[in-house]
C-alpha cells in the first residue's frame, strides 16, 4: 500500500496556496476562472516535468540540461511549419520529428553524462546552457523558407517567436473541452498528459524499468548482476529527452507561440522545483510526484501575481517566486546531504 | 576516437562561425564598394552629404537607413560607419567623421548613433570647415549638442506619455492599463512617461490602472512575464470591458498583448517602441516577400488587412516606421534641401512648423517637432505621425 506522506516542501506550498486562495475571495477574482487556468497551466508544464522522471530513476540526476531536449522539440516544430502542416497532422508530425531529433541529441548527451558520473547535475546545467548559443546560431542561419517564420526586416533567420495560430495552436487545449457551468475542463489536454504519465508508469514496471531503478540503489550490485549500466543510462537519458521534446510541443501549442533563442534558457529550474515539491528525491521520482508537484507549483505562481498586485506590494510576488523556485532546490540538496550523513553514522 | 570527433566538431563549428561572420563582412564590403563607386561618379555633382552610422551588427536600423539613402541618391550621399567597438575606439570614430570634412565638396555631415562622446569632432569641423552643416542624433547632453551641432534631433520618449493616452481616448478608450515591472520602472524615462500618462489620463477622464508583471530581467526571464499577461489580460478585459487601452513598457510584451487584442478586441494605441515590424509580423503571421523587405507601406497595408479580418479596424495603431530609421533619412533629406536651395540656417528653417511640413513632404509621414526649451532653437524632439490599422 502506498502511503501518502507530505514532507516539509509540500506542506509549505500547500499552506501558501491556501493563504492565496483565501485572499482571492477578498480581491474579487472568480475562483472558477482560476481553476480553469490552473488546469491548463498544470498540463502545459506537466509534460516537461514528467521528462525528468526517467533520468532521476536511473540515477543520472535531475535533468538541468532540459534545454537540450527542448531544442529538439523546437526544431521538430520549425520543420513542420516549414512544410506548413496544419492541425493534428502538424502536431503529430512535430512530435515524431521532435522525438527523432531528441534521440540523436539524447545519445550525444548520454555520452557526455556517462563519462562524468556523479556530476550529472552540474554538467547537465552547463551542457544545457552552452547548447542554447549553438541553437541560436542555428536558428539565425538555418535555411528556412516559410516567410511566416523569418525576421520581418532582414528576411533571414527565424523570428524569436513564431505564431502557431493556423497551424496547431491550442489544438489539445480545445480538444474534448467540457463545460460544466463556468468550469471548463480541457479533457483532451488532460487525457494526453495522463496517457504519457501512464506510459512512464508502465515503463517503470517493465523489466528494464525495474533494472534501471536498482542502478542508483546500488551500482556495484547492479553491475555484478549483469546489468549494462551505461546502456541503461543511455536509454533513460534518451527517453527523458524525447519526453522533453514532446513537453515543449505541448507547452507551445498551449502558449500559442514557439519561443526560440533564449526561450528554453530558464525552463529547467521551474521544472526541477516542481518535481521536488512533488516529493521526488535524488534517485526516486514517481508519476504521482510529477502531478502533485506541477499542480502545486504552477498554481501558486498563477495566484501569487494577481494577489500581490491587488494587495499593493507587487514586488513581493517576484521575491516570493524566486525564494520558492531556488529555495526548494536548495532544500532538496540540504535534505539529501543530511540524510547521507545520517546513513554514514 | 571521441577526442578526435570532438576536435573535428569543434573545428567545424569554428569554421562555420567564421564563414557566418564573413557573410556579413562581404555584405558590408558590398555596401562600402557601392558607396565607393558612387564616389567616382560623384564628380558630376557639385555637393556631397556624409552620413555616419553604427555598423550593421551594432544597430541595424540606422545602418540600413544610411545604406538605403546611398542607393536613393548615388553620388550625393556618402555612408561611413563608426568602429564596431565604439567606446574603446572613440578616437577612430572622431577621425572617421573628420575624414568626411577633408572632401572639399562635402557640404553636410550627419551623425546618427545611439552613443555619446563624439562631440569633439563637431568642434573641429566648425573650426576647419565652418561652411559644413552638421546634423546629429546622439546621446550627449542636449545643451552641449545645441552648442556644437548646427541642428540636433531626438525622439521624444517622455512626451509620448501625453500623446498615447490622448490617442487612446480618440480611439474610444475609457480605461488605460499600464503593464510594467520593478527594474523597468527604475529607469527614469519609463517612470517619467508613466507619471505623464497618469496625469494625462486624469485630465482626460480615463481610468488609469497600473499592473506589475513578473520581472523578465530577474528570475525566469520573459517567459514568466508573457505567461502572466496571457492570464491577466482576459481578467482585466472582463473587468473593464473592451474599451480599454493596454500599454506595456517592455517590447517582448507586445507579442502577447497584440495577440490577445485580436481575440478580445481591446485597443492598442501604441507600442512601447512603435514600429510595424515589432510583434505584428509574428502575431499576424505576416508573409513579407523578399522584395517587400524594408517597404513599410506594404507592411502596414498587410497589417491593416489582417486587422480588418479580425474586425479590429481602428483599434490598433502605431508609427508608420521605426523612428531610428526615420530620423537618419529625414536628416539627409533636410540637408539636401538646404544645400540645393542654397538656404541659410535661420529661423525660416529652424522652426517647428517648417520642419513638420517638410517632414510630411519629404518622408510621406509627418513628424511633430518640439524645441528642447524656449532658448534653444536648434535641438528638436520629435514624435511621429500615427497610422491606424
Amino acid at each position: 500500500m502506498k502511503r501518502l506522506r507530505l514532507e516539509a516542501p509540500q506542506l509549505i506550498m500547500i499552506s501558501y496556496l491556501v493563504i492565496l486562495a483565501v485572499s482571492l475571495k477578498y480581491i474579487g477574482i472568480p475562483y472558477m476562472d482560476m481553476i480553469n487556468d490552473s488546469l491548463i497551466k498544470w498540463v502545459m508544464n506537466g509534460v516537461l516535468v514528467l521528462s525528468l522522471v526517467p533520468m532521476i530513476n536511473v540515477g543520472a540526476g535531475r535533468n538541468f540540461g532540459l534545454p537540450i531536449g527542448i531544442s529538439a522539440g523546437l526544431l521538430g516544430m520549425c520543420i513542420v511549419l516549414e512544410f506548413r502542416l496544419e492541425g493534428w497532422l502538424g502536431f503529430g508530425v512535430s512530435i515524431l520529428i521532435g522525438s527523432i531529433i531528441a534521440i540523436l541529441f539524447g545519445y550525444i548527451y548520454s555520452i557526455v553524462l556517462n563519462r562524468l558520473k556523479g556530476n550529472e547535475e552540474i554538467v547537465g546545467t552547463f551542457a544545457g546552457f552552452s547548447f542554447i548559443p549553438i541553437m541560436n546560431l542555428f536558428w539565425s542561419l538555418a535555411p528556412f523558407k516559410n516567410r511566416q517564420m523569418l525576421y520581418p526586416v532582414g528576411g533571414q533567420g527565424l523570428r524569436p517567436k513564431i505564431n502557431l495560430d493556423g497551424y496547431f495552436g491550442g489544438i489539445l487545449d480545445n480538444f474534448l473541452k467540457i463545460n460544466i457551468g463556468s468550469l471548463t475542463i480541457p479533457l483532451g489536454l488532460i487525457m494526453f498528459f495522463f496517457i504519457l504519465c501512464f506510459m512512464v508508469y508502465l515503463f517503470q514496471r517493465t523489466r528494464m524499468g525495474i533494472a534501471m531503478a536498482c542502478i542508483p540503489e546500488n551500482e556495484a550490485f547492479a553491475k555484478l548482476s549483469g546489468i549494462n549500466i551505461d546502456r541503461y543510462r543511455r536509454i533513460a537519458i534518451i527517453f527523458s529527452n524525447i519526453l522533453a521534446a514532446i513537453g515543449i510541443i505541448v507547452y507551445s501549442q498551449s502558449y500559442g507561440f514557439i519561443h526560440l533563442y533564449d526561450g528554453p534558457f530558464m525552463m529547467a529550474f521551474p521544472a526541477v522545483s516542481a518535481i521536488l515539491i512533488g516529493g521526488a528525491t535524488k534517485n526516486k521520482a514517481t508519476v504521482f510526484n510529477v502531478m502533485l508537484g506541477t499542480y502545486l507549483y504552477q498554481t501558486t505562481f498563477l495566484l501569487s501575481v494577481p494577489v500581490a498586485n491587488a494587495l499593493l506590494i507587487p514586488e513581493m510576488s517576484e521575491i516570493i517566486r524566486m525564494i520558492m523556485t531556488n529555495g526548494i532546490i536548495l532544500y532538496a540538496f540540504l535534505y539529501e546531504g543530511v540524510r547521507k550523513r545520517n546513513e554514514k553514522v | 576516437m571521441i577526442k578526435r570527433i570532438t576536435a573535428l566538431i569543434l573545428s567545424l563549428i569554428v569554421i562555420f562561425s567564421l564563414a557566418a561572420c564573413q557573410n556579413t563582412d562581404t555584405e558590408k564590403a558590398a555596401v562600402e564598394s557601392s558607396s565607393e563607386k558612387n564616389v567616382e561618379t560623384e564628380n558630376v555633382e557639385n555637393f556631397k552629404i556624409g552620413i555616419v552610422t553604427p555598423t550593421l551588427s551594432t544597430s541595424e536600423d540606422e545602418f540600413r537607413a544610411g545604406a538605403e539613402m546611398v542607393e536613393k541618391y548615388p553620388g550625393i550621399v556618402k555612408h561611413v560607419t563608426l568602429p564596431e567597438n565604439f567606446n574603446a575606439e572613440l578616437e577612430t570614430g572622431i577621425s572617421q567623421i573628420l575624414s568626411l570634412a577633408d572632401d572639399p565638396e562635402m557640404k553636410a555631415i550627419i551623425v546618427c548613433s545611439g552613443q555619446s562622446g563624439l562631440l569633439p569632432a563637431f568642434e573641429q569641423i566648425r573650426e576647419k570647415r565652418p561652411d559644413i552643416i552638421t546634423i546629429a542624433t546622439m546621446l550627449d547632453e542636449p545643451e552641449l549638442m545645441a552648442e556644437y551641432v548646427d541642428i540636433s534631433f531626438s525622439t521624444d520618449w517622455v512626451r509620448r506619455g501625453e500623446t498615447i493616452p490622448k490617442k487612446a481616448k480618440e480611439m474610444g478608450a475609457k480605461t488605460f492599463i499600464h503593464y510594467s515591472f520593478p527594474t523597468h520602472l527604475a529607469k527614469e524615462a519609463v517612470a517619467q512617461r508613466k507619471q505623464m500618462m497618469e496625469k494625462t489620463c486624469e485630465e482626460l477622464g480615463l481610468e488609469f490602472v497600473e499592473i506589475i508583471t513578473p520581472d523578465p530581467q530577474t528570475g525566469d526571464g520573459p517567459a514568466a512575464m508573457q505567461q502572466f499577461l496571457r492570464e491577466d489580460i482576459p481578467r482585466q478585459i472582463a473587468k473593464y470591458g473592451t474599451d480599454t487601452n493596454i500599454f506595456g513598457s517592455n517590447c517582448p510584451m507586445y507579442d502577447v498583448i497584440i495577440d490577445e487584442a485580436l481575440k478580445l478586441k481591446f485597443i492598442v494605441a501604441e507600442q512601447c517602441c512603435p514600429t510595424p515590424t515589432q510583434a505584428y509580423p509574428t502575431v499576424m503571421n505576416l508573409e513579407i516577400e523578399a522584395e517587400d523587405l524594408g517597404n513599410y507601406d506594404k507592411i502596414n497595408e498587410l497589417i491593416a488587412e489582417k486587422a480588418k479580418e479580425a474586425g479590429m479596424t481602428g483599434r490598433l495603431s502605431g508609427w508608420a516606421m521605426p523612428s531610428s530609421l526615420y530620423v537618419p533619412k529625414f536628416e539627409i533629406e533636410l540637408a539636401k534641401y538646404i544645400i540645393e536651395n542654397g538656404l541659410e540656417l535661420n529661423e525660416d528653417i529652424l522652426n517647428e512648423d517648417f520642419l513638420g511640413d517638410f517632414s510630411a513632404e519629404a518622408m510621406g509621414v509627418r513628424a511633430d517637432f518640439r524645441a528642447l526649451d524656449e532658448n534653444t532653437n536648434n535641438y528638436y524632439l520629435l514624435v511621429l505621425e500615427s497610422v491606424y490599422y
